[in-house]
């Protein structure tokens, strides 16, 4: 007994050795990665935190050259945007998902569909800004806030649908049946039961599709443009957090720089916020 | 699809139970061949033989009974398993009641010896109907080895032999103890030993019917004979 | 009212017949489902061959046979799940007390509440006991609040659940244990009041204690349920059901009474297959 022992000694310390390298270098890889998160957090909020103040939220953008002022137009135009942008691309998403999933499997028109999706997933933001921009913009001869949104609606669609999609996919098909064979028609069993089994994936899709947009900058440049003063109007162009930023970041001006730090832990903390939310809220229906 | 089973210890299992119904069908029918010796020679020593012997008889009953049990519990037979488990629970009850009844015979025939007062009397049916009896016995056994129902269906068409070789023997042994009441004792004891290898025949006419219950799945005990023949050759 | 102990009498030919204490009053057996000249094909693969069957109203009719053998695939068309699949298709009749539910045209949504099934696998839809059983009844039937209060107990009762769910109608469907959760798809299918229920293996995947509890269920629902029940645990099939049909490569090999079937089974193919003996 203790002979055969003997014997495989000699190979489980090898692979106890190979053990703790594969371990060592997946550690250093992470690590590496860990750094530079912590690295660009740790510089956003050594130079954005002195910025964050009440005024930041009450004053708006300062003229070039005048002192103070703060970020509230460019927040206020950021959460108009993003709201209206959600309200058009939930919708939208979810029931794109919802046909591609349960009514179009196999259909000519959703394989195409699938194959926009994935290339709008990945296209070049500055690509649907020039695009909005020469649909809506050159056309009214004026930059606004709709046209904003209409861009940032193009880049968060294909993130529902495609969440919408895959988290409706993973309801197995033993609760539909169930479903059909209480004599359930089809549209109810697609948005009753197949839908509500999917929610939190897809309530997680739909933070991450803004997590995605409020960063987005190229396309507000040619739509929303920016607007030194607070404004509310979404036919006129539009503050808002990322093009301020932009602005702000690389002129000779301290206080802009300083503003733009601020917007940029503000943009960092709730794109942050949103990821752990959804996280949150993914987890919670797992063990619920 | 083949006869065995997945489970080869099931087949084993079923297959030793046949086996011991066998064995204990042949210690029975040592059994009676000795006591027919014992009665035909007017031997005592035979006949202790058979006495002592009985008990054996009474213990195989009582262990393949558990067999059958233990077989029941752990496999949950159905179909033929089913009615084979059965057949061989009721069967050894049979054998045990035909050694029962070989043993009667010996004690008879030990007080028969010791009064003695059998000598007057022929006994040609008595030896001629033990012979019958031993002969069924044999065959309701290779039958149920065999599971043949035709053979079956034989043995339960003879078993009338034995019945009027019965009835011959109690009309002479009625005149014979009219005739000389000094013969009655011996008579009476005589009875019973007829009575004995009559009921050794009804035991192996039993047998042979569960072997078409076995076979054919039919319950062929208390139907008129021509339904039990035809049941018997149904393919 | 029928006892369990019906008197038997052994006629002349062997064979048993019941009693007849009343020849005017002999009860007409009814089918609820006759199935007839079935064939079934996987896209070009013949899943059912030529399958001639009656499941009789008010009795609980199981399927037995090795994998492969096609009764789920009966069992499925029965309600014509395979609807759902496209290359799935049937030809023959299935009469659903007289009415041809194979015809083109067919409301499959009400069929199917008129022919419910359970699976395999629990499956409680996410949302509250409540909703789980509300939500089936409220596609056919406008309930008042206190109706469907007293519809839920009442599926529960049946589904034997009730005193486990009554303090948490209100908790998921998913909160409850593997056999509890199966006796609420029970409950679930009992409470839209179909005729016929089709019970899909329906404790495969359960522990002993729950399948038991299941078994003596379908015993009470047979009164006033027709009951198709597909099962790969054989001595499950001698329990539960009332007739057993023993099916093989998408044929019907027997079909009777499961006394019968079980004791003496006519065809040598079901008692090899019953008694495990496999070539």
């Amino acid at each position: 007994m203790s002979q055969v022992f003997n014997v495989n000694k000699a190979v489980f310390a090898r692979r106890k050795r190979t053990n703790k390298i594969g371990l060592a270098l997946s550690m250093c890889a992470m690590l590496l990665g860990m750094i530079f998160l912590i690295w660009i957090l740790a510089i956003l909020f050594i130079k954005g935190f002195s910025a964050i103040n009440l005024n930041m939220f009450t004053a708006s953008t300062p003229a070039p050259g005048s002192e103070g002022g703060g970020l509230a137009n460019a927040i206020v135009g950021s959460l108009m945007l993003i709201a209206s942008c959600t309200l058009i691309s939930t919708p939208v998403g979810v029931l794109a998902g919802i046909y591609l999933s349960e009514y179009g499997d196999r259909s000519r028109v959703a394989g195409v569909t699938r194959f926009v999706t994935d290339i709008m997933l990945s296209a070049p933001s500055i690509v649907i800004g020039l695009f909005v921009y020469a649909l809506v913009v050159a056309q009214v001869k004026h930059f606004s806030g709709w046209a904003g949104t209409v861009a940032l609606a193009l880049i968060a669609i294909p993130v529902v649908v495609r969440t919408t999609e895959n988290m409706i996919r993973l309801v197995p098909g033993s609760l539909r049946e169930a479903a059909y064979a209480l004599g359930t028609p089809k549209w109810k069993v697609a948005f009753k039961i197949t839908l509500r089994a999917a929610q939190s994936g897809i309530m997680t899709g739909i933070l991450l599709s803004l997590a995605r947009v409020s960063g987005e900058t190229a396309p507000l440049l040619f739509t929303a443009l920016s607007n030194q003063f607070f404004s509310t109007n979404m036919n006129a162009p539009m503050a808002n957090l990322p093009v301020v930023i932009f602005q702000f970041a690389m002129s000779p001006y301290d206080n802009w720089v300083d503003l733009a730090w601020g917007g940029a832990l503000l943009i960092t903390i709730a794109v942050l916020g949103l990821n752990i939310l959804a996280r949150l809220v993914f987890r919670e229906k797992v063990q619920g | 699809m083949s006869d065995k089973h997945l489970s080869s210890q099931f087949d084993a299992d079923l297959n030793s139970l046949s086996s011991r119904l066998l064995e204990m069908g042949g210690l029975v029918e040592s059994q009676i061949s000795t006591a027919m010796r014992g009665f035909t020679q007017m031997d005592v020593d035979t006949c202790t033989v058979v006495i002592e012997n009985e008990k054996l008889v009474n213990d195989l009953e009582v262990q393949i009974d558990l067999a059958c049990t233990e077989l029941i519990a752990r496999r949950q037979p159905i179909a033929r398993d089913l009615r084979l488990v059965m057949a061989v629970s009721k069967a050894i009850t049979n054998l045990e009641r035909a050694g029962d009844e070989a043993e009667r015979v010996a004690k008879r025939t030990r007080r028969l010896i010791e009064s003695g007062g059998a000598h007057n009397i022929n006994t040609a049916e008595i030896r001629l109907s033990g012979q019958m009896a031993i002969s069924l016995l044999r065959r309701s056994l290779d039958a149920f080895a065999r599971l043949d129902t035709v053979a079956a269906a034989e043995v339960v068409q003879e078993d009338r032999h034995i019945d009027e070789e019965f009835r011959g023997f109690v009309r002479k042994l009625i005149s014979y103890m009219t005739e000389d009441p000094h013969t009655i004792t011996a008579g009476l004891d005589m009875l019973t030993i007829a009575k004995a290898i009559e009921r050794i025949g009804d035991h192996a006419k039993n047998i042979a019917e569960f072997v078409i219950y076995v076979a054919k799945g039919a319950d062929v005990r208390h139907i008129p004979h021509e339904d039990l023949v035809r049941e018997a050759n149904k393919p | 009212m029928k006892t369990m102990f019906d008197l038997n009498k052994i006629d002349s030919n062997g064979g048993t017949m019941e009693l007849d204490i009343n020849p005017q009053t002999k009860q007409e057996v009814k089918n609820a489902l006759e199935v007839r000249n079935l064939n079934f094909f996987y896209g070009s693969f013949q899943g059912l061959k030529d399958i001639n069957l009656d499941i009789e109203e008010g009795k609980v009719t199981a399927f037995i046979g090795p994998s492969g053998c096609g009764k789920s695939t009966l069992l499925r068309a029965l309600n014509r799940m395979y609807d759902l699949y496209p290359g799935q298709r049937a030809e023959g009749e299935i009469n659903f007390y007289g009415h041809n539910i194979l015809s083109p045209g067919e409301d499959l949504n009400l069929l199917r509440s008129r022919i419910g099934m359970v699976f395999q696998k629990p499956t409680p839809f996410p949302m509250s006991i409540y909703e789980n059983i509300a939500f089936g009844v409220r596609l056919y039937e406008k309930l008042s609040r206190s109706e469907m209060d007293e519809r839920v107990e009442w599926a529960l009762n049946k589904a034997a659940l009730w005193s486990e769910a009554k303090d948490k109608l209100n908790h998921s469907g998913l909160s409850l244990s593997g056999g509890q959760q199966q006796r609420l798809c029970i409950a679930r299918g009992v409470a839209v009041k179909p005729s016929v229920i089709l019970l899909d293996e329906p404790t495969s995947a359960l522990d002993p204690i729950s399948t038991g509890k299941i078994e003596e269920l379908i015993n009470e629902l047979k009164h006033e349920y027709t009951i198709a029940i597909v099962t790969h645990n054989m001595q499950q099939a001698a329990r539960v059901s009332d007739y057993t049909a023993y099916m093989y490569l998408g044929s019907l090999i027997e079909y009777g009474k499961t006394d019968e079937i079980f004791i003496k089974p006519k065809r040598k193919e079901t008692e090899d297959y019953i008694t495990g003996r496999f070539g």
